[in-house]
This record gives C-alpha cells, structure tokens and sequence, in this order.
C-alpha cells in the first residue's frame, strides 16, 4: 500500500502523457519544446481562469442549480479556448508541422492540467493508510483529460491553422469545438444530475444517506 | 574521466534524494478512515512484576474471532465484541501467552458513561447480571496477566459494528491462510501483507522480533518495494544500485541473485490467503507508556465541630470516611458509580445534613464530626492509611468510632457491617444496635460481619481496618457481604451508571443520618426538642415530625417531606457527575477539577477543609497513555498493488504499441525492438 499505491495512481495519471510523448513522432522531432511552452500557457490561462471565476461567480450557499451562473461558467470555460489559440497561433514554434504542432500542444496543455489538479491530491491522498477508488477514478479521469486536450487542440489547428477548408466541414468543426470545449461544464452536469438521481434512489427506502460516494 | 565524475556526483545524489523522499513521507497527513475512540487496559507493575497490557501502539489488520483455524495471528488484531465474548477462548490465549498483535475488546454502550437512555432504571434483570458478571470476570483475568501486546476497550456503535461486520465476512469467506512456506518464509510473507515490501528473508526475520513497529520503518519497507518494484519491472540501473548501497549485504544479495523473488512467491501464498480483497487495518498512534512519576494520592477532609459545653474537656469525634478513587481495566472508564461513588454522594450529603444541624446552636451535636474522602482505596487503603498517620495524637484518640462508606448504591434490602473487633465488643455492638434499630425503622436489615486482621498480610480488604490497625474502632458500611480481593469491586469497566440505584443511596444516607442523630439523643441531650423547634422555626408544619416527637427512640429526624429530608436531586446530580469522571488515582492529578470540586462541596458544608497529598506507596508502578485514538483504515492488500501494477503495465504497453502502429506504422513497432542488437553492433 502506501508508496507503492501512490506509485501506481502515478503511473495511471502521467503515464500516458511520457508513452504519447515516445511512442508518436513527437519524440522524434524533439517537440518538447512546444510541449513546455503550451504547459506555460497553461499555467497563465489557469490563473486568469481563476480571477474571472472567483470575480463573477458568486458562490452558492446551497446546492440549487442556477442557469445563469452555469451558462457564466460555460462562458469562462472558453478561457481555456483563447488559451489554446494563443498557444497555437501566436506562440513562434520552431519549425514543425502542423500536425505535430497541435499533439505537442495538446500534450503540454493535459500533462500541465494534471500536474495542476492531480498531483497534489495523490501526493496527499495515495499514500495514506486508507484505500479509496478515488485516485485510480482520478487517473483514469487524467486518460480521459488527455484525450479531450488533443482533439480539442486537433479541432483548433483545423480552424485556426488550416487555410484550404472544405466548406461543408466548416460547421460541423465549429460544433464540434463548441461541445469540446463546453465538455468541463457538461460533465459537472450530468454529476449533479447524477447525485440527484442517487439521493432520490436512496431516500426513498429511508436508508440514511451515507454521503460522498462516488457517483 | 569527466563521464566518470558525473556518475560519481551522480551516485553521490543518490542518498541525498533518498533523505529527501523520507522527508516528505515522515509528514504524516491524517488519512481519512473511521476515528474511534479506545480505552487501554491498565498497566502497572507491582514491586516489578508487570502486569497488564505491555504495549500501546497498534498497527496491524484486523480479524473477528471467527479467523480460520490454525492462521498466525501475531500481527493481527482480534476484534472481539463483547457480546459473543467466549472467556475460555481468551483465558487460553492469554495463560498460553500466544502471540497476538493485539486485543480490541467492543463493549455493550450500556457500560458508557456516556450512555444516557438507560440512567434511573435499575438493571437487575437477569441478562444483564450475566453481562456484568461476564465482564467482572474478564476485567479480572486482564488485570491479574501480563499480556505482550496492546489491549483496547472500545464501545459499539454503528462504525464498529460496519467494520466489525465487513471482517467477519472476510474472514468466513476467505479461504485458510496456506502454511505452505511455514516458518519464517510465512511470517515474511505476513509482514508484506501488511506492507511490508519484499524485503529480503534476512531482513524479514529481524522485524519479527519486535513487536511494535512504527511507520517509519513500514514506510522504508516501501520505498524497497518502490524500488524493487522498477527493478523487476524495467531493469532500471539506478535502481539496483541505490538499494544495494543504502541496505545491508543481506539486501543485495536477496536482489542481485533474484531470490528477492522467491521470498516474493512465498509473500504471494501468504499474503494472500490473509488479504484476499480489502481488509482492514487498525491503527493507535501513541509514543510508548511511560511510568507515571510519584502517583501521587489526594484526601480531602472536613470537620464540623461540635459544641462544648463547659465542662468538657475534648468532645469525641465520630469519623466519616469514603474513599472516593477507582481502579479498573481500563483506567479511563473506571468511574465506580457503585463503587466507591455512591459512599462519595452519601458521604456528602451525610455532611450537608447535618451542615444544617450544626449551623443553629441548639441543634448543635456534642459530637465533632470528621468527614474525611481518602484516596488510593484500591491500593489497600493507603490514603487511608497516610491520612491516619498524619493525625496527630489527641485527635486520634478523641475518635469515638469511624463509619466507612463503601458501596452502598445498588442494593435491595440488605445492608453490611464489617467489623474487625469482636461483635462482644461494647462500641461495635452500639454501633451495629443503632444501625439495625434505624434499619428496622426504615423497613430492611443490616447485618454484621466480622473478619480479623491478619497483621502479617499486607492486603487491607476495608477501609475499616486501616482504623482498627491504628486502634481506632471502625466498621465498615457495605452492600457487599464477602470480601474482595485485590482489584475487585474497586469501581472499574462494569460499575456504570446504569447499575447504581439512587433510591438505594438515599435509603443508606438516611440510614446513617439517623443512626448518627440517634447517638446524640443517647447522649440525653434535648436534642430532639431543638430539631423540632428548628424545624418549626422554619415555618415547616410538619405534624408527622411533632407525633414522632413524642416517642423519642422512634424520633425521625430526618423525615421525607421535612427541611432535613435527604434530597435526591443532589444525590442524582452527584452520582451523575461521579460516574463521568474516572477516578483512578494516579491519573489525578493534584489540582484535579474533581478534587478541587469534591473540595468546594466539603467546604460549602463543613469548616476547615484540609487538602492532604502524598505519595502512593512504592509497590505500584502505572504507566500512562490510558486513552487513545484509534484509526480504522480500509485498506487493499499489497497483492491488490501489484495487480494494478500489471493491468496499469500492460495498459501502457497496449497504448504505446497502439500509438506507434497508428502513427508510424508496425514496421516501426518491430524496429524499436530491434534496434538495441543492431546499435550494439554499429558501435562494435
């Protein structure tokens, strides 16, 4: 346990971040310059993310859904969107093709993702006495991040690096990027509404409610 | 040469991030877990033959009694709920000595000072006097061994009984720990199931013998799993090298050659009979019970004087005496409501009756009354004994007699009297006459018992004989008619609340009231006179009282519905506060708020409140850290790690392989694997 769980959790969390990296022609073309640079971006659109969340967002006493702030979030949630056009079309990459450019900077901007919201937790967590599924969730969930992360850098390369567009694809991209990059919000709905749907399943025999499960 | 510096700047690194990773590990962070809050068993040593439970720290997992037969046990703790206690199973473990990794005994919520629902009613019932009986029985077999691993009390509630549950079913369905590897290869095995790594058989052994082992050293365990781990999996040199350096020969041996695995196997039959699936591990964080210096034993002791007369030269004294301390298995639930706490409430509200008598002249006894709350009552009466040491001459032989308290709370109609003297003799036969009159009157019995001191013995069973040992006539007020041996009936894990009866202390505190105002009037003072005239004074019309009143042997002072009735809110309100606090001496200390307030409750009804501390007689030795916190961890089992360790391995292979093959193309796959021979062969 301990140690070596966290070791474990570790691998599952950064693991496919270092194969991505080796096993495509990233490694080859020494792309890991890129990779750095969207992480840095990152960073500075985690932060300015962060300022505009805790200056419009007001935090809900209770737990009741309220669209407007929803919709609010969706809308700070394509902070991440301009980050992404930043680090795709303004940062000076060494010459790459394009499309290494947009895996390298999908890569920097998951690893640095994880890294920001994972490490800490499984440092603290993992090693604790305590088995939890939670940081093997969490792992998977940085799987998941990574991929999310690619295609929506793939979807931002198409629109903003591609010149010679196929016409009709143009709105089926733009819808795509649009879900992609509203993911974060959908996925904490359909948490809530799942929670909502296990706190009705389990109020109604009478069970008292354990709490924090998982959903 | 400048390749060899860097690996030596490199290998020179190496230890230092190895202190770096320990560092941080050291931190501990307070897991998440069940937190429960554990009782220890007493330790203590008599003239230095320890007894009781040796240890205090805890880390190992958790088993029901319903462990499969002929399982190892020594790093497992026993879960055993109170309720389906089977004593002879746990007297065998004990009188074999058979390693454990220790004991948690879970006890009916019944027995907690904090249980309120059952408060009043008194528990006569048969099952609960098997109960109580049972637990009297083990709290005696605990005390009197010394027991090499750590001994828990805890009570249920619905945490427990999860986990309690959760391992019972783990241990039924969990097929029987192979002994295939025996000896030390099992217990190796065993210490890696309980996370230790895979440490080399050498090294497996050595820990063995401790058994106490804090975290530190599990973590280093780790660490070499950690590293091992790379080692076997991807051939990292580093890693070899770092563990070779930093262990013994032993180590290095064990993983060089590969035997490291071979102890690995015999970890893998072991291990997992024991931790198939999740289990549970128990934790108590506590730094080793050091001995308590100087206990130190505190009486508290009160005087209302009497009103001379001119002719008197010393009026006589009658003494009052309650020892007010515990001792019992588990020193943080020994609060003794029965014993000794109900002699402690009678004694005060003894005191704060005849406060009042004492207050108007007229009602003045010629009687000086000593009220004196010992300490160290289970320990032969050595507060007592110290307390009449410190009397001085004079005082001492103006004791007319001393009337003992001692359990008085849960009787149904008869009472004690233990004497020393011979019955024949004119005091006890004064005494005893006044006590069965006013018991009579009252409508149950008192009995007497006489026992004689054996000088030679060192053992004081009553408080009474610590008087008579310095020529005092005393006796004893009990509702137990046999005597105790050591450590018996002194107050400890089955005295709760809810088996003491406050109607019962009323019943004795109006018993000796009477019987002490009785002795006034044979002093043929006007006494009773007065008392009326008192009570009439304050406006208490009490026609009952005046018809008593002419019939001064049948005199009731002390009448229910009167000013001077015995007031059962003070009683229960006192009981209450009593069988909260445990009371075992060396855990008080000198400004305890339980002394400083049994100190204020004399002072508010007696003068001269002297507060005496001394020193427990040197044949004792306790240790401390009687409470602690402990952490239950849900826990997966090593062999759980390792098998994630596989899919997450072959998970990574499967991604990488996939990758290559989308991106590059098979060819490329085939090649990678190729290239090391081939570059091999470049630089040849």
């Amino acid at each position: 346990m301990t140690v070596f769980h966290f070791f474990n959790c570790a691998i599952l969390t950064f693991g496919p971040h270092a194969v991505y990296y080796s096993a495509t022609p990233l490694s080859e073309y020494d792309t890991l310059g890129t990779s750095i640079k969207a992480a840095i971006v990152y960073l500075g659109t985690a932060l300015v993310k962060l300022v505009c969340l805790a200056t419009f967002l007001k935090v809900s006493e209770t737990d009741s859904f309220d669209p407007y702030q929803e919709l609010l979030k969706a809308l700070i949630g394509f902070v991440d969107v301009a980050g992404l056009y930043f680090a795709l079309t303004q940062l000076t990459h060494r010459n790459i093709s394009q499309n290494h450019k947009f895996q390298a900077v999908g890569l920097g901007w998951a690893f640095a993702d994880s890294v920001l919201h994972r490490l800490a937790p499984l440092w603290v967590g993992a090693r604790g006495l305590e088995f939890t599924w939670d940081y093997i969730l969490q792992g998977l969930e940085a799987n998941a991040n990574l991929v999310l992360s690619i295609s929506l850098a793939a979807l931002g390369s198409l629109m903003w690096l591609r010149k010679n567009k196929p016409k009709t694809l143009i709105p089926i991209i733009y819808i795509c990027a649009g879900i992609v990059s509203t993911m974060p919000s959908i996925t904490s709905l359909q948490d809530r509404v799942a929670t909502a749907v296990s706190f009705l399943s389990e109020a109604r025999p009478g069970v008292a409610l354990t709490g924090g499960g998982w959903v | 040469m400048a390749h060899q510096r860097k690996r030596q700047v490199m290998e020179s690194m190496f230890p230092v991030i190895e202190l770096v990773v320990i560092l941080l590990a050291c931190v501990e962070f307070c897991g998440a877990g069940t937190v429960v809050d554990v009782y220890r068993l007493i330790q203590y040593d008599i003239s230095g033959v320890p007894f009781g439970s040796r240890f205090a720290a805890l880390n190992h997992h958790a088993a029901s009694t319903h462990f499969p037969p002929g399982s190892d046990l020594s790093r497992t703790v026993l879960i055993i709920p109170f309720r389906d206690l089977n004593i002879s199973f746990v007297k065998e473990y004990i009188s074999q000595r058979q390693p454990l990794g220790g004991l948690l005994f879970l006890l009916p919520r019944i027995f907690s000072f904090e249980n309120k629902d059952d408060i009043g009613s008194n528990h006569q019932d048969h099952a609960s006097e098997q109960i109580k009986n049972l637990l009297a029985e083990l709290e005696q077999l605990l005390l009197h061994s010394n027991i090499p691993y750590p001994v828990y009390f805890a009570f249920e509630d619905s945490d427990t009984e999860a986990v309690l549950a959760d391992i019972k079913r783990n241990d039924a369905t969990g097929q029987p720990a192979t002994a295939t590897t025996g000896g030390s290869g099992w217990v190796s095995g065993r210490e890696l199931g309980s996370g230790f790594g895979m440490g080399s058989r050498v090294e497996g052994r050595g820990l063995v013998s401790r058994s106490d082992f804090g975290t530190r050293t599990g973590f280093e365990t780790d660490v070499r799993v950690f590293f091992q781990g790379r080692v076997s999996r991807r051939g990292v040199r580093v890693g070899v090298r770092f563990s070779g350096r930093r262990r013994d020969l032993g180590w290095v041996s064990g993983c060089g050659s590969g035997s490291g695995f071979g102890v690995g196997d015999g970890f893998w039959d072991g291990g997992w009979g024991q931790d198939s699936g999740q289990g549970y591990k128990l934790v108590v964080s506590v730094p080793e019970p050091k001995k308590v210096a100087s206990p130190t034993i505190t009486n508290i002791q009160g005087w209302l004087p009497g009103l001379k007369t001119d002719g008197d030269n010393q009026l006589p004294t009658i003494a009052i005496v309650a020892s007010y301390d515990t001792f019992g298995a588990a020193p943080a639930l020994s609060v003794g409501s029965d014993s000794n706490g109900s002699g402690v409430v009678a004694l005060l509200e003894i005191a704060r009756l005849f406060s009042f008598l004492y207050s108007n002249p007229k009602t003045r006894g010629r009687y000086n009354l000593l009220f004196g709350l010992t300490s160290g009552g289970p320990y032969n009466y050595n507060g007592t004994h110290k307390w009449l040491r410190s009397f001085d001459q004079r005082l001492r032989e103006s004791i007319d007699f001393a009337i003992c308290l001692n359990s008085v709370g849960s009787w149904d109609n008869e009472l004690w009297i233990h004497v020393s003297k011979p019955p024949e003799n004119a005091y006890i036969k004064q005494i005893f006459e006044g006590f069965s009159n006013v018991a009579e009157e009252l409508g149950f019995k008192v009995g007497l018992k006489h026992k004689k001191i054996n000088i030679s013995n060192p053992r004081v069973a009553w408080e009474h004989e610590q008087f008579s040992r310095m020529r005092v006539t005393a006796a004893t007020l009990s509702e137990l008619s046999v005597t105790s041996e050591l450590f018996e009936r002194t107050g400890g894990l089955v005295d709760s609340r809810g088996f003491t009866n406050e109607t019962a202390v009323i019943r004795s505190v109006k018993l000796i009231a009477e019987s002490l105002a009785a002795c006034y009037s044979r002093l043929g003072s006007n006494f009773g006179d007065d008392v009326l005239e008192v009570a009439d004074g304050w406006s208490f019309e009490n026609v009952h009282l005046k018809h008593i009143y002419g019939q001064e042997k049948n005199m009731e002072i002390f009448a229910d519905d009167s000013s001077l009735a015995v007031n059962p809110f003070y009683i229960r309100s006192w009981l209450e506060f009593l069988s909260r606090k445990p009371r075992v001496a060396p855990f008080i200390s000198k400004n305890d708020p339980l002394v400083l307030a049994l100190k204020k409750e004399l002072e508010d009804h007696t003068h001269e409140v002297n507060i005496q501390h001394e020193v427990l007689d040197g044949m004792f030795t306790f240790y401390d850290s009687s409470r602690a916190r402990l952490n239950i961890y849900q826990v997966a089992s090593v062999t759980f790690d390792l098998l994630l360790l596989l899919v997450l391995g072959s998970y990574l292979i499967v991604l990488f392989s996939f990758l290559v093959i989308t991106t590059r193309g098979l060819d490329d796959l085939i090649s990678i694997f190729r290239r090391p021979p081939s570059r091999k062969v470049k630089t040849a």
